[in-house]
């Protein structure tokens, strides 16, 4: 603004005054919400993860630094060399196995490595490697998360696609079958886990009288929810199967705007559907599928309804989510500061996430 | 029959069996709610899972209502969604009114910020926000007296007010209203209306379908609401109804009774859903590509 | 009733100045059109009077009253928008009450003000229709029913004819003008149409990118433009521009050269004109004859013939690069691709120097009809 327009704005401002009144009232409600419930709490969850805050506590919250994330992300590692006799020989166990020096023993006797608990460890040759956290049960929670996401991503987008693209036609009554594919979105999560459970059972239930029944008897029944190799992919399938009518939609809708000029184009140029769909189809929905792709991404990552009704993060930990975890310690174990320190973590994952994806996508649309 | 018709025929057999997979766990939870324990397990295999057939009954359904509170959880549900619903809509249209239909110094800022929000999650922050409501001191009932409380928490408003303001719907808002011409609110202003006279006597009426589409997403945020409320609400009082259908589902109840009690939930959102069936789809499938 | 006043008005956009002190009287009663090529600042002029853009510097006078701080609803103009502005969820009645709802006027009073207009306007059997059921032109006059329902000092009209096919645009032109003919209030129409200008103005505003150009009657711009911009912008088909070279000044006269060499003697004012000057020929379509028979004779090649039935237009090239465009009788018997004389008679030459000022002599109607009779025309 040039400076002599400066003294002509001062009656603008006096006329422009109850316009800004009704701006200030019109906005503030909305704001306020947003302030209150969102922006607070957001850096609340930031300053209360250097904090030993508790829900309800008798004694005074403290500075910690950075003990909580300290706890949440420290990995360590070792090796171990099996025990030998004085003559340098193996000691062998009841078993015939080689055996080691019992790891609690040796963790206690260093101060150092005294908060460290085994995550996990492997016999390779004759060592014995050894992975510790201070969490372990963070750390496997993340790694959880991150399966359940690189799972359930692919699977619930390209269902979708497959489901849109079958649905994108003109037929009648396709419109039923649309509300069909939709349906579950209105169910909510809580009763479709619990209907799932049922369906998971397994004794009882459906899926794996159905596996036996076309496996002719040699796929025995699986316990969907209670083997630790098969809990994640159970609650994997179900989520994709839940949701899938969402990105549907949104699919169908970006489908929906592709010129079929193109598609008419392709057919003079004698274009087969294969290649109709890699060269238009799938550009025509390039801005659609990075916001699906974002956006599930997103949500799965908030796991946390479906392990709470199904199984409760077991069984041994296998279906624990990053987000099962700080409600298990900053609510149930009241370690607001903790689970603070989690969601803070929880929070800078997925910006990270999204903003990767985003120049990912953005990069091969440059090309 | 043509080649043509048996092709379309094809579509529509491929179609009804994908679509029997998404419907069959609905339909069971809806069938089995009515059947007697046995003939759940009996009828499991078969066809018969998701007729209506056999020995039907309201019983399952009784013995829910006996043994869980569930009618006091459904009015809490209800309280909460569409007291919620209602504040939200109001709220939200009024802020995203002032971003793209008036001028004002920040504008630009507070609209960035609002579009920022919309990535942080509700989960990244129920932890703090359980703390929030802790210390929040509030008014409430007691023994027909009123009293004041020192926490937020096994409350109504605690699982109501955090979610009235939500920067999605703002944004969704704010796309619809920027895109209604300024002629309108030109007219409205020679015509002496005042601001806020111009939301509600112009845009409001003419922003129709952003009101249903948003109304719609808040209804299903709120009804589905779980993870708050197990946190924020111990208590028998407040409690709504998902938390309600996890405790009896914990309590290895019969699996009539389960799914009369699923049946209770879902059976509202699904009734809202069937009538407004057409609006919903169109409405959630253009939020999707807008946002 | 009412006058209007500008004085200095100016608007900026952040360092970006669009409209350049603009001063302009505008008595009670007349019907002022605002023209110019998009982009010149007519609709934002309009916009300002109208209350909805901030008026950076100067002022606005209505009826003697400054307003250039008062609100919109409170200035007394009303305003027809290019794209209606009716507000579709309320029927034809309602549109054409809300602001009298606005200002808390009676129910009744606003069904009696709402008939009258709908009166005027024969809108009478479509008053409880919504927006989306009517056609455009009758969407235009419940825009216009709109503003008479306020009684507004000034009317206001932003291109309201613009969103029309061709032959309703005519008809709703007629209608404005005999609107304003019954009403006889204060008007002021923007549009970028010159027939729109020249059909329904007492005076145009013609504007050139925030600058007023030129203001005066129809007729007036047509015979005596300003400069050669609003030469060229009123008048249909465009004025053609020959460039000259002055060979010679005296005290009234200029001795020109063609750029195909033809040299010849025209009146203008020559006070500030040197030899060796360049200079703008102007002469209208209108005005060219295709023939021989005129006092300046040129040679051009034909390029495209249009026979309109009552007339007939002819684009051609004259000296390489300079486009010629005439308009000459309907039965004309010119061919595509002809190589042909054509001539033009000096009283209806117009004179532009470098800077594009006028130069050339004042021309008055009566003088020019009495020329016409004394010259030999073609046809």
């Amino acid at each position: 603004m040039e400076p002599k327009s400066v003294t002509r704005l001062q009656p603008d401002i006096q006329e422009q005054k109850p316009r800004r009144r009704y701006v200030f009232l019109m906005s503030t409600p909305a704001l306020l919400g947003l302030f209150m419930f969102l922006v607070i709490p957001f850096f609340m969850a930031v300053g209360m993860s250097f904090t030993d805050q508790r829900l309800l506590s008798p004694n005074e919250t403290s500075w910690v630094g950075l003990r909580n994330y300290d706890r949440l992300l420290n990995v360590s590692g070792m090796v171990q060399e099996p025990v030998r006799d004085e003559a340098g020989q193996l000691v062998l166990d009841g078993d015939g196995q080689v055996e080691y020096p019992r790891l609690r023993t040796l963790l206690r006797s260093d101060p150092a490595m005294a908060d460290y608990k085994l995550f996990s460890s492997w016999d390779l040759g004759e060592k014995r490697y050894i992975v510790l956290a201070k969490d372990p049960h963070f750390i496997q929670s993340f790694i959880n998360t991150l399966l359940f996401v690189l799972l359930v991503v692919p699977l619930q987008c390209g269902l979708a696609l497959a489901l849109a693209l079958l649905i994108n036609r003109q037929l009648r009554g396709i419109f039923l079958y649309r509300t069909v594919f939709f349906s579950p979105v209105v169910t909510s999560i809580v009763v479709v886990s619990i209907v799932w459970s049922f369906l998971y059972h397994k004794d009882l239930g459906l899926f794996n009288h159905y596996l036996q029944a076309m496996s002719f008897g040699l796929i025995g029944p699986i316990d969907w929810l209670g083997d630790p190799a098969w809990s994640m992919p159970s609650i994997v399938i179900m989520s994709a199967w839940q949701a899938a009518g969402v990105q549907m939609l949104i699919f169908l809708a970006g489908l929906q705007g592709i010129s079929p000029d193109l598609y008419e184009a392709a057919d003079l140029d004698g274009a087969g559907p294969w290649s109709k769909f890699w060269h238009i189809t799938l550009p025509g929905l390039r801005n659609t599928v990075v916001f699906v792709v974002i956006s599930t991404t997103i949500q799965a990552f908030g796991l946390f309804t479906q392990v709470d009704v199904m199984t409760q993060g077991g069984p041994q930990g296998s279906t624990s989510t990053v987000m099962y975890h700080a409600v298990t310690k900053g609510f149930r174990e009241q370690d607001i500061a903790y689970g603070s320190a989690i969601s803070v973590i929880f929070f800078l994952v997925i910006l990270g996430i999204a903003l990767f994806q985003k120049r990912l996508f953005d990069s091969k649309g440059d090309k | 029959m043509s080649v043509k018709h048996l092709k379309t025929l094809g579509w529509y057999l491929f179609l009804t069996g994908i679509g029997y997979v998404f419907l069959f766990p609905l339909l069971f939870m809806l069938v089995s709610s009515l059947k007697p324990e046995q003939a759940i397990f009996a009828d499991l295999y078969s066809i018969r899972a998701i007729l209506p057939v056999g020995e039907l009954s309201l019983d399952n359904y009784r013995q829910v209502f006996e043994k869980s509170n569930v009618s006091l959880y459904f009015w809490n549900s209800l309280f909460i969604t569409v007291g919620t619903v209602i504040m939200g809509l109001f709220v939200n249209s009024l802020l995203a009114f002032t971003l793209s239909r008036m001028s004002w110094r920040g504008q630009k800022l507070v609209l960035a910020v609002v579009i920022a929000l919309m990535i942080i999650p509700l989960e990244a922050i129920v932890v703090p926000l359980l703390l929030l409501a802790s210390k929040l001191p509030s008014i409430g009932w007691e023994g027909g007296m009123l009293v004041l409380k020192s926490s937020w928490l096994n409350t109504l408003h605690v699982q109501m007010l955090p979610f009235v303001a939500n920067s999605f719907f703002i944004f969704l808002f704010y796309q619809f209203f920027r895109d209604i011409p300024k002629d309108f609110d030109e007219a409205a202003e020679l015509d002496g209306a005042t601001p806020f006279q111009i939301y509600r006597h112009i845009i409001v009426p003419m922003s129709g379908p952003v009101f249903a589409t948003v109304a719609i997403l808040h209804f299903l945020l709120m009804w589905n609401q779980y993870i708050w409320p197990i946190m924020a609400v111990q208590g028998e009082d407040a409690r709504p109804l998902m938390p309600g259908i996890q405790i009896f589902f914990g309590r290895q109840s019969s699996w009539g009774e389960i799914m009369a009690y699923a049946s209770l939930v879902t059976l509202p959102v699904l009734a809202v859903f069937l009538m407004f069936q057409k609006k919903f789809v169109t409405s959630l499938a253009g939020a999707g590509i807008k946002g | 009733m009412a006058d209007l006043k500008l004085t200095q008005v100016i608007k900026r956009f952040g360092d970006l100045e669009t409209i350049h002190g603009i001063d302009l009287d505008i008595k009670d009663g007349e019907f002022v059109v605002f023209v110019g090529p998009s982009g010149c600042g007519k609709s934002t002029l309009l916009r300002m009077i109208a209350g909805l853009e901030e008026i950076t510097d100067g002022d606005i006078h209505i009826d003697n009253e400054c307003v250039t701080r008062v609100p919109a609803s409170k200035r007394g103009v009303a305003m027809v928008f290019q794209s209606y502005a009716l507000y579709p969820h309320m029927t034809v009645r309602e549109n054409m009450g809300f602001g009298l709802k606005m200002a808390k006027v009676s129910k009744h009073e606003i069904t009696r003000r709402v008939d009258e207009a709908a009166q005027i306007l024969q809108l009478g059997p479509l008053l409880d229709r919504k927006p989306k059921a009517l056609s455009g032109g009758q969407r235009q006059r419940v825009a216009i029913g709109r503003t008479i329902v306020r009684n507004p000092k000034v009317f206001l009209f932003d291109e309201p004819l613009s969103n029309l096919d061709a032959e309703l645009r005519v008809k709703m032109r007629v209608e404005i003008a005999k609107l304003h003919g019954e009403l006889r209030n204060t008007m002021i129409y923007v549009t970028h149409d010159q027939t729109e200008a020249m059909t329904l103005a007492d005076k145009i505003v013609v504007l050139r990118s925030g600058n007023v150009e030129q203001v005066g009657s129809p007729l007036e711009l047509y015979l005596n433009p300003a400069n050669d911009f609003v030469a060229g912008f009123i008048g249909s088909p465009q004025m053609n521009f020959i460039n000259c070279e002055v060979l010679a000044v005296t005290a009234d006269m200029l001795r020109l050269r063609f750029p195909c060499g033809l040299e010849t003697d025209m009146p203008a004012m020559t006070a500030n004109v040197k030899a060796g000057d360049n200079l703008k020929l102007g002469i209208r379509p209108e005005h060219v004859l295709e023939d021989a028979s005129g006092e300046l004779v040129i040679c051009v090649d034909v390029d495209v013939v249009e026979h309109l039935g009552g007339s007939t237009f002819v684009y051609a090239d004259y000296a390489g690069d300079i486009s010629m465009t005439l308009q000459v009788g309907g039965l004309s018997d010119i061919n595509g691709k002809d190589k042909r004389e054509i001539s033009f008679n000096r009283h209806y030459c117009h004179l532009f120097n470098e800077a594009g000022k006028s130069i050339g002599l004042r021309k008055d109607a009566l003088e020019l009809k009495a020329a016409e009779k004394m010259l030999p025309m073609a046809g």
